[in-house]
């Protein structure tokens, strides 16, 4: 064996030399001044350069090479063709225009120019300084037509993107990760109800670029897995040139966008014992309980619980790397550490993280090289939304009540148990290990021809420790600890061949045929212990009665083929094709494999003799796609009849856990996307518009079923959704004279979802009650009684008939009566960014403005929170408009102790959320280099950057964008959901 | 050697494209596939013993049920000071089609149903010795029979019973859509069910149900239906033969790790599996509880009359967290069984039956009163104390309080319930919305509309 080796070693390095030619040049701007550290490459070859302090350059190149591209940051990168001459002046313009810039693809790349995909596109510099733990947020508002946010306001909280709305009702609804070409597992692993999000594993500091596969013809290459959309990320690289370090530091302070006012101990007071009488409970002895028998007459105890909740928090990050290479080797080394204290106390993060990316010529036809990347994240959690001992529940204690008594103990007789116990003697604390690598090779058989191997591996390990004191809330059992170890690996071999070549002049193909087989595994144990010698003995091995544990394993695997041709005339017609087919253990044995096809064309309208050279529309591309695209995330085994396993006094047992259905498969969309884009202006104003049509089949579902019959859900694909939207990007170089430049990027999306149809005649699937999906509405529409007001008689609460006689639009104060109506979407049909940087000088200013619009949220709080005092709950103040005597018209029912009035689920708790929010805004400045130079740097930055500081909404609650994390997030419902942190971080960027 | 390498590229291709095909097939490594569950007698004796954790689920036996029973039919006697709307509003008898724990019950009582149901379709495979296999179909009878009664005791309104599903569903792409069966046709179904039962399974069997469980739960279902005779054969039987004598003190009874000396059912709970609600709702904190919110009034004491300081049922109370919350006794181990069928009732089923009938089957009601009485401490009942079926409901309510029996007695015994007419449509649940949007066409229960 490790003599074949060797030989295979030998074979690489022992390949033959070819000839060189040298030619050198320099590199200026449009105003003649010399760019240094410029990249120049020969086409077709690994030969590459940077530009020295004079902007001139060198390079050794293989003779035959037909040109050399040269690029910069900032600039349009340039291609120029290589004639008999050495030295070639090189002038680069501003990158205004985007038209050229590398997009990557999915088994490749290509120029923008190119393109027959939607593609969105980000590079660090929209990531860098955005001062959020997690990638994915810092692109919020950025690409058209994707949505970004954050469950709510932990800094763990799980990452919604949506790309083009939801493709899916049940499936999964997440896009497609690819980091440097290998799928990521994205599966949440939190054991505590409130998602988790897997990728915070993952340093923003590392990430190039990122590209975002919108369409069908972009993301059929990824199959079976690409209906929500495919984001690949790719990290940084070295680039030829020296060792250049960098180093960057920042540090900021959070607090929550926005908080809800409650009433004080004297409104409580006055509201409650009015809530009392009208129940003919005397009230006195609950409040004396509540304020812990201090004077509540007085407000002796007045507490804010907000304050209690919420704090300062803090950001730290540094990260620091070191790039470079030669002709022959490109390397980059990093490490980053982040340090998170949020705005909700208890909860904290902290990640370190490194990454080597190393790339070597061994030869002129054979390259390698390593991507790794490591990183541990440490969590300190708190409870979901839904339980007791979560932080933001303490809003629903009475202000009479001492968060915490003289000595400092949490005050245990609080209405709801006291977090702070939960807090001061319990623990929940997360660990994430990540390592994501991959060993690549690619030969270069001829110029045209190459062949890539790509072996990558993906493990991500979550473990979990809870420990609830003997002190803790609920605690009967001398303590509780839990412990969770969660392994999940995946390995993927991808093995593709590129034929890249023109056929003759004006005529070039491009091929690329492959095969790649996926394998991922997942390992869980778990195991829970009771009764706890000490408090400070926390570990499970102290327990001195185990009372659960578990061990899993379950897997799935892909195995697929694919094929892309791209065929280009005279570089302005373009017409492209793609195929996958994706076999894969998750779906039934009948219908294992699905094939997913693709194609588009383009037109570049521009090259056309009756418009080039036109200044005023100097470039317009038109393109039109149509594929088939799958979505796979429906689970490992959702087509069985499964029995599960049970135990009833100790002794196994098993149970039906699964109804099965034998014909269960992915679910299918065909999209189409026509685009028009366009440069007008001597390209001072340039943009994209698009449509689209995504038409989604075989929707995967968990239909609901009587509960009569023994099982309450099936898994069926069943009816069509469809998405139909428009795009619109428009980049302005609004301003550029006199040394100040200011540059606008917008975009606006809409998007329409409508259930086609459903199964059984269309018949309405009503999902937990107050969520539909109906043919004709939006998927998981509010369903609910509509609310009517106040009977001004009585104070009783009213709702609308909606029946179907005549007496649709009266009232009734029995919900039961009430019939429920389609009230609104759960989420946006509009998003909109809008990003403008101003440079002048060293100076630059950048802020990205988000909106959204036509999303309701239902409040599941709003019962307890805003229900004329049904419960000893403190209300939101508006509930000092209740009703008290006959003929007042107010919307807020008769308080009543104890009495359901008003507190039914109905529109009273839905509310628009629409919203506008200054997502992020950075300041920075770059001190004059030749200060620098002399102390031995080339660049320093110092910056200041605001997340979340503005935002503009009617929305009563915390934030437009929170949501309840302990159920499905596409129900748009909050529940004691915690507002986004509002975060100032001021850094400092150092490059030698 | 160029070409070597690119043979070695072309393998490695070719390998890729041919090995990985045949891993497509993976099974899953928690879960059986239905064929082989039902398919053997050992995995039909697993989905037994699953037919009982699924009874015993929370939502159910494992303690909500009896507490939506005392709640429904508080009368007085008890609080909900809670914070859940669900068993609020079942309290207030103001309960919305969406109430969870109704759902939750009717859903897992239906569970058992069709569990027991796939049992009795697969006996074929239980073929090791024909009393297996009666061992095997008569838990599987009561099971179901438990299931039936008490979803047609919450659900049947008027000859309005709930839907009978008697064979097992395996195929769910059929039609589930199914009417309300008569009240009548789901009792006879219970009662014929318990009399094959009572039959087929055998005097012990462990903590899993036996023929006095059976027999015991007839007892009681036919004193539900006014069938006093064989209510009261049902109770003498089990009284005389089951084997099962009351506790030494009345507290012994509660609270047990394994099944008492008078448990004649109980649903079975341990640290590491089985769930206990009645300990969430009516236990404190320190007990495992959410400080009591079903809290007992000092109305309930009345019951005692004078009789409180020898009755140790009068004293049987714990202290909450919160100064002046009374909490019942019965319910203070965390792991503790369930008792859903104690041997008292039958003392107390033989007596009343015994009373409507004009008869001293076994024992006088006196005698059969006192023999409870007196375990209790309370004062013994003389010869010529008055016995009549008021002195039962109280002996009853005495006794069995907090144990789910308030709805029904007070019901059975025509008594309003917190100003409710007995047969007041606000006393039955309604079929939940879940089922009616689901099970198109099933009929709502009046009131509900």
């Amino acid at each position: 064996m490790k003599r074949i080796l060797t030989t295979v070693l030998l074979l690489f390095v022992g390949l033959s030399i070819y000839a060189q030619q040298v030619i050198n040049g320099t590199v200026t701007d449009d105003e003649g001044i010399p760019l240094i550290g410029a990249t120049v490459l020969g086409v077709g070859t690994t030969s590459g350069t940077v530009t020295d302090l004079d902007g001139t350059f060198s390079l050794s190149l293989r003779e035959g090479t037909e040109a050399i591209t040269v690029s910069y940051t900032g600039f349009q990168t340039q291609e120029v063709p290589l004639t008999n001459a050495t030295s070639y002046d090189i002038v680069l313009s501003s990158a205004s225009e985007v038209l050229d810039e590398v997009v990557v693809i999915g088994y490749g790349s290509t120029s923008k120019r190119f393109l027959t995909d939607n593609v969105a596109k980000l590079s660090s510099d929209d990531i860098d300084k955005v001062p959020v733990p997690n990638f994915q947020s810092t692109f919020a508002g950025k690409a058209a037509g994707v949505r970004v946010s954050q469950t709510n306001g932990k800094v763990d909280a799980g990452i919604n993107i949506r790309v083009r709305g939801a493709a899916s009702i049940s499936a999964g609804s997440d896009p497609l990760y690819v980091l440097d070409g290998v799928p990521l597992i994205n599966q949440n692993e939190s054991q505590n109800g409130a998602p988790l999000n897997p990728l915070l594993s993952l340093s923003p500091t590392e990430i190039e670029s990122i590209d975002i596969l919108k369409d069908a013809s972009s993301a059929a290459i990824y199959g079976a897995r690409g209906a929500n959309g495919v984001v690949l990320i790719t990290t940084k690289r070295g680039k030829v040139g020296k060792a250049v370090m960098r180093l960057n530091l920042s540090g900021g302070v959070s607090e929550p966008t926005n908080t809800v006012e409650w009433l004080n101990t004297e409104e409580y007071v006055e509201l409650f014992t009015e809530a009392g009488n009208n129940s003919g409970i005397d009230v006195t002895a609950d409040f004396d309980r509540l304020s812990n028998g201090t004077d509540w007459r007085n407000s002796e105890v007045d507490t804010d619980w907000n304050d209690v909740v919420f704090r300062t928090g803090q950001q730290n990050n540094a990260d620091f790397n070191i790039s470079g290479g030669d002709e022959k080797t490109v390397y980059y080394l990093g490490g980053a550490y982040n340090d998170t204290e949020g705005i909700i106390i208890g909860n904290d993060l902290n990640r370190a993280s490194a990454r080597t990316n190393l790339r070597h010529n061994f030869s002129d036809k054979f390259t390698g090289g390593l991507n790794l990347g490591y990183s541990k994240t440490t969590i300190n959690r708190v409870a979901n939304d839904n339980s007791f001992t979560t932080p933001l529940q303490a809003i629903a204690q009475s202000p009479l009540s001492p968060p915490r008594l003289e000595n400092g103990e949490p005050f245990a007789g609080t209405e709801y148990a006291n977090f702070l116990l939960a807090l001061d003697y319990g623990s929940y604390e997360t660990r994430i290990r990540r390592l994501t690598g991959k060993a690549y090779g690619e030969y270069r058989f001829t110029s045209w021809l190459s062949f890539n191997s790509d072996f990558g591996y993906d493990m991500s390990n979550t473990t979990e420790d809870q420990f609830n004191g003997s002190r803790t809330p609920f605690q009967s059992t001398n303590g509780d600890a839990y412990s969770s170890n969660a392994l999940q690996e995946s390995y993927v071999w991808a093995n593709y061949a590129t034929f890249d070549r023109e056929l003759s002049p004006g005529h070039d193909l491009n091929v690329v045929v492959g095969t790649e087989f996926t394998e991922a595994q997942r390992n869980f144990n778990s195991v829970s212990g009771i009764q706890f010698p000490s408090d400070d003995l926390q570990t499970i091995s102290s327990a001195a009665e185990i009372t659960a544990g578990s061990g899993s394993f379950t897997a799935y695997n892909f195995m697929s083929y694919f094929a892309r041709a791209q065929y280009v005339l005279n570089s302005r017609y373009f017409i492209k094709g793609s195929i996958r087919s994706d076999g894969s253990s998750r779906f039934g044995a009948d219908r294992r494999f699905g094939t997913f096809p693709a194609g588009s064309v383009g037109w570049i309208v521009s090259e056309e003799s009756f418009l080039k050279g036109n200044r005023t529309l100097s470039f317009l591309k038109a393109r039109v796609s149509y594929g088939l695209l799958g979505n796979s995330e429906i689970g490992n085994f959702p087509s069985r009849n499964l029995f599960g396993t049970t135990s009833y006094n100790q002794r196994p047992g098993i149970e039906p856990i699964q109804p099965g259905n034998s014909t269960l498969t992915w679910e299918t969309t065909k999209q189409l996307d026509l685009g028009l884009e366009f440069s007008l202006f001597d390209s001072r104003l340039s943009g994209e518009i698009d449509y689209y049509r995504k038409l989604t089949d075989g929707l995967l579902f968990s239909t609901p079923l009587p509960g009569s019959s023994g099982a309450t859900s099936i898994n069926q694909n069943v009816g069509e959704l469809e998405n139909t939207g428009v795009e619109l990007i428009l980049n302005g170089d609004i301003v550029n004279s006199g040394g100040v430049r200011w540059n606008a990027s917008f975009n606006i999306a809409r998007n329409n979802v409508e259930i086609i149809s459903l199964p059984n005649d269309n018949m309405d699937i009503v999902v937990a009650g107050n969520n539909i999906n109906r043919a004709g509405e939006p998927v998981l529409a509010h369903y609910l009684p509509e609310y009517a007001g106040v009977d001004p008689a009585n104070g009783d609460a009213l709702y609308y008939i909606n029946g179907d006689g005549e007496d649709a639009r009266e009232t009734t104060n029995d919900p039961n009566a009430a019939n429920r109506i389609v009230a609104g979407q759960p989420f946006p049909d509009v998003t909109a960014g809008l990003t403008n940087t101003v440079a002048y000088g060293g100076i630059t200013l950048t802020f990205t403005f988000q909106g959204e619009w036509g999303t309701s949220l239902y409040n599941a709080g709003g019962r307890f929170q805003s229900a004329n005092a049904r419960f000893f709950d403190n209300q939101t103040v508006d509930q000092l408009d209740r009703w008290q005597n006959p003929g007042d018209i107010t919307d807020v029912p008769q308080a009543r102790l104890f009495t359901s009035n008003g507190t039914a689920a109905s529109t009273r708790y839905l509310e628009k959320a629409d919203f506008i929010r200054l997502r992020n805004i950075t300041l920075s400045y770059d001190l004059p280099r030749d200060w620098m130079e002399r102390i031995g740097l080339t660049n320093t930055q110092l910056y200041l950057s605001g997340l979340n500081l503005l935002t503009f909404t009617d929305y009563s609650g915390y934030d437009p964008e929170s949501r309840y994390d302990a159920v499905d997030l596409g129900r748009g419902q909050v529940f004691y959901s915690a507002p986004a942190a509002r975060t100032v971080s001021f850094g400092l960027n150092l490059t030698f | 050697m160029n070409q070597l390498s690119k043979l070695l590229f072309l393998g490695l291709f070719s390998l890729a494209l041919t090995n990985c095909e045949d891993r497509l097939e993976i099974d899953p490594a928690q879960s059986l596939d239905a064929d082989t569950a039902l398919g053997t007698e050992a995995n039909i004796n697993t989905v037994l013993v699953g037919t009982y954790a699924e009874a015993g689920r929370n939502d159910a036996y494992g303690g909500l049920y009896q507490m939506m029973v005392d709640l429904l039919g508080a009368n007085g006697n008890v609080t909900w000071g809670g914070t859940f709307f669900d068993p609020g509003d079942i309290f207030n008898k103001a309960i919305l089609v969406t109430n969870g724990f109704v759902a939750g019950f009717w859903n897992t009582e239906y569970a058992v149903v069709n569990q027991a149901n796939l049992i009795l379709d697969n006996l074929d495979v239980v073929d090791s010795s024909p009393g297996e296999r009666d061992r095997v179909e008569g838990e599987a009878r009561f099971l179901r029979a438990l299931a039936y009664f008490d979803l047609n005791r919450m659900f049947s309104s008027g000859d309005l019973g709930v839907p009978l599903r008697t064979e097992g569903l395996v195929d769910y792409s059929a039609d589930l859509t199914i009417d309300r069966a008569s009240t009548s046709a789901v009792y006879s179904l219970v009662v014929s069910d318990l009399e094959q039962a009572i039959e087929l399974l055998p005097e012990t069997n462990g903590v899993f149900a036996d023929r006095y469980s059976a027999q015991a739960l007839l007892a009681r279902v036919q004193l539900h239906l006014g069938n006093n005779e064989a209510a009261l054969a049902a109770a003498d039987n089990v009284i005389e033969n089951s084997g099962r004598t009351l506790t030494p003190t009345y507290a012994d009874a509660f609270n047990n790790d394994a099944n008492s000396t008078e448990d004649l059912f109980a649903i079975q709970v341990t640290s590491q599996d089985g769930e206990n609600d009645l300990i969430v709702h009516y236990a404190s904190e320190a007990n495992g509880g959410r400080r009591g919110d079903v809290r007992i009034n000092d109305a309930y004491l009345d019951v005692f009359g004078s009789d409180t300081t020898d009755d140790a049922r009068a004293n049987f109370f714990v202290e909450g967290e919160v100064a002046g919350r009374r909490l019942t006794g019965k319910y203070t181990n965390q792991f503790g069984n369930i008792s859903l069928i104690r041997l008292a009732e039958m003392y107390l089923i033989r007596a009343e039956a015994n009373l409507r009938l004009d008869s001293e089957v076994g024992a006088s009601p006196r005698e059969d009163l006192n023999t409870i009485r007196g375990r209790a401490g309370a004062e013994l009942l003389e010869e010529d104390d008055d016995i009549d079926l008021t002195f039962i409901l109280n002996e009853r309510l005495r006794e069995l309080a907090f144990e789910g029996f308030f709805l029904h007695d007070y019901r059975r015994f025509g008594v309003e319930i917190d100003g409710f007419d007995p047969d007041d449509d606000a006393l039955v649940f309604p079929i939940p919305q879940s089922e009616t949007d689901t099970n198109m066409g099933i009929l709502q229960n009046p009131g509900y509309n």
